[in-house]
């Protein structure tokens, strides 16, 4: 029954919003190298505010757009993967418009770890 | 005596009415209808109903059966409606979302809140059937003690409307009226009226692990005839719903729902 759940929930890739999804370019993605000044573990969709310095000698701050936490949790996320001041990089499908904000692919923090929201390939049959 | 224009004697005689002939307080009459949830009512005989939908449940997503309720191939909408459809089209065609109001925390409401993709947990009493969404906690009852629909007089009118259900054999035939009459869609462009109509039919399916709704949706104020669509979902018994709620801080960090270059409304 697990397996049905988590199947159910990943074929909905990218429909998995509560909204149109129409604003992000989901062909493109944008990676951005940036500070980490919330991160928000919240029903029904989290989210991380980045802070990302742009060219102008200035900072801006994306909003990234991110899925449930019951997700999350099954690619093994926690309420604390994230910290505000965490230097990370983040893969993201960006909006039509160029304003800063995005739909979250995946983070990569300092120490190389890597999240997405999906859970783990299962380990490939002997 | 003589307080706020009653006097004495008009006291003694609404005490001598409400006592009876015989002095004595008149038992307490029943109400004309119990809730659903008061033991009396959970008491009566009724028969044996034809399956227990008490569970958690999610939307079983797959090509044929798409969490939208797309209309029929040769719909047609009223004027009204086609307004909102034909804006709807540009609006996708442009990029954009239109009138995205569950985005900007409007309920769902029926039915689209059936196939939101967080799962539903369902209560089953003889009286009644509570569904509350994992989805901003939207609560359904459809009621099974045999009243009738509301005085449309009296009806408040909800995202989720009024459901009463009756069984058919196995079979749950859910009557639901009572909607509002904005910010409340079918489907991209498709509104719904106060004037929906909806009636589901329930049946539990392979060993009560698939539940499966045939819909019958009409809308005159939106559409001609009646438009119909089969769901599924699954039991999914490692997982509870949670609370969440449309937050004002949820929305300023939702780019999808913020940019006001990109929805319509």
């Amino acid at each position: 029954m697990k397996k049905s759940l988590i199947a159910c929930i990943f074929a909905m890739g990218m429909a998995f919003a509560h909204h149109s999804m129409e604003g992000f370019d989901r062909a493109k993605n944008v990676t951005l190298v940036g500070t980490v000044k919330q991160f928000k573990w919240a029903n029904p969709h989290s989210w991380i505010e980045l802070e990302v310095p742009n060219d102008k000698g200035g900072v801006d701050t994306w909003n990234i757009e991110m899925t449930a936490p019951f997700v999350l949790v099954k690619a093994g996320w926690k309420s604390t993967s994230l910290k505000p001041g965490d230097k990370v990089t983040v893969v993201g499908h960006p909006q039509k418009t160029g304003e800063p904000g995005a739909l979250f692919v995946s983070v990569t923090t300092a120490d190389g770890q890597t999240l997405t929201d999906r859970p783990p390939a299962p380990p490939a049959a002997k | 005596m003589k307080r706020f224009g009653i006097t004495t004697a008009a006291t003694a005689a609404l005490f001598a009415m409400a006592l009876g002939a015989n002095g004595q307080a008149p038992a307490a009459a029943e109400p004309a209808q119990l809730g659903a949830l008061a033991p009396a009512n959970i008491k009566k005989d009724r028969p044996k109903p034809g399956f227990d939908i008490t569970g958690t449940w999610l939307h079983a997503f797959s090509r044929d059966n798409p969490f939208t309720f797309a209309p029929p191939p040769d719909f047609k909408l009223t004027p009204a409606a086609q307004v909102h459809y034909d804006a709807a089209k540009k609006a996708r065609a442009e990029g954009k979302a239109y009138h995205d109001d569950i985005g900007q925390c409007w309920p769902a409401g029926l039915p689209v809140i059936m196939t939101r993709v967080w799962p539903i947990a369902m209560v089953q009493k003889p009286t009644a059937i509570y569904m509350i969404s994992g989805f901003m906690n939207s609560v359904r009852i459809i009621y099974l003690d045999g009243r009738k629909h509301t005085d449309p007089d009296i009806i408040i009118p909800s995202f989720n409307g009024e459901s009463i259900g009756h069984w058919e054999g196995d079979t749950l035939v859910v009557d639901s009226i009572g909607f509002v009459d904005d910010h409340h869609w079918l489907d991209n462009g498709i509104p719904l009226s106060d004037k929906t109509h909806i009636v589901e039919r329930m049946r539990l399916i392979g060993d009560g692990a698939t539940l499966e709704i045939e819909y019958t949706i009409s809308d005159p104020k939106d559409w001609v005839g009646e438009w119909k669509w089969t769901k599924r979902w699954k039991r999914v018994d490692d997982t509870d719903i949670t609370e969440a709620s449309c937050l004002p801080d949820l929305n300023a960090h939702m780019p999808s729902v913020t940019s006001k270059s990109v929805n319509i409304h």
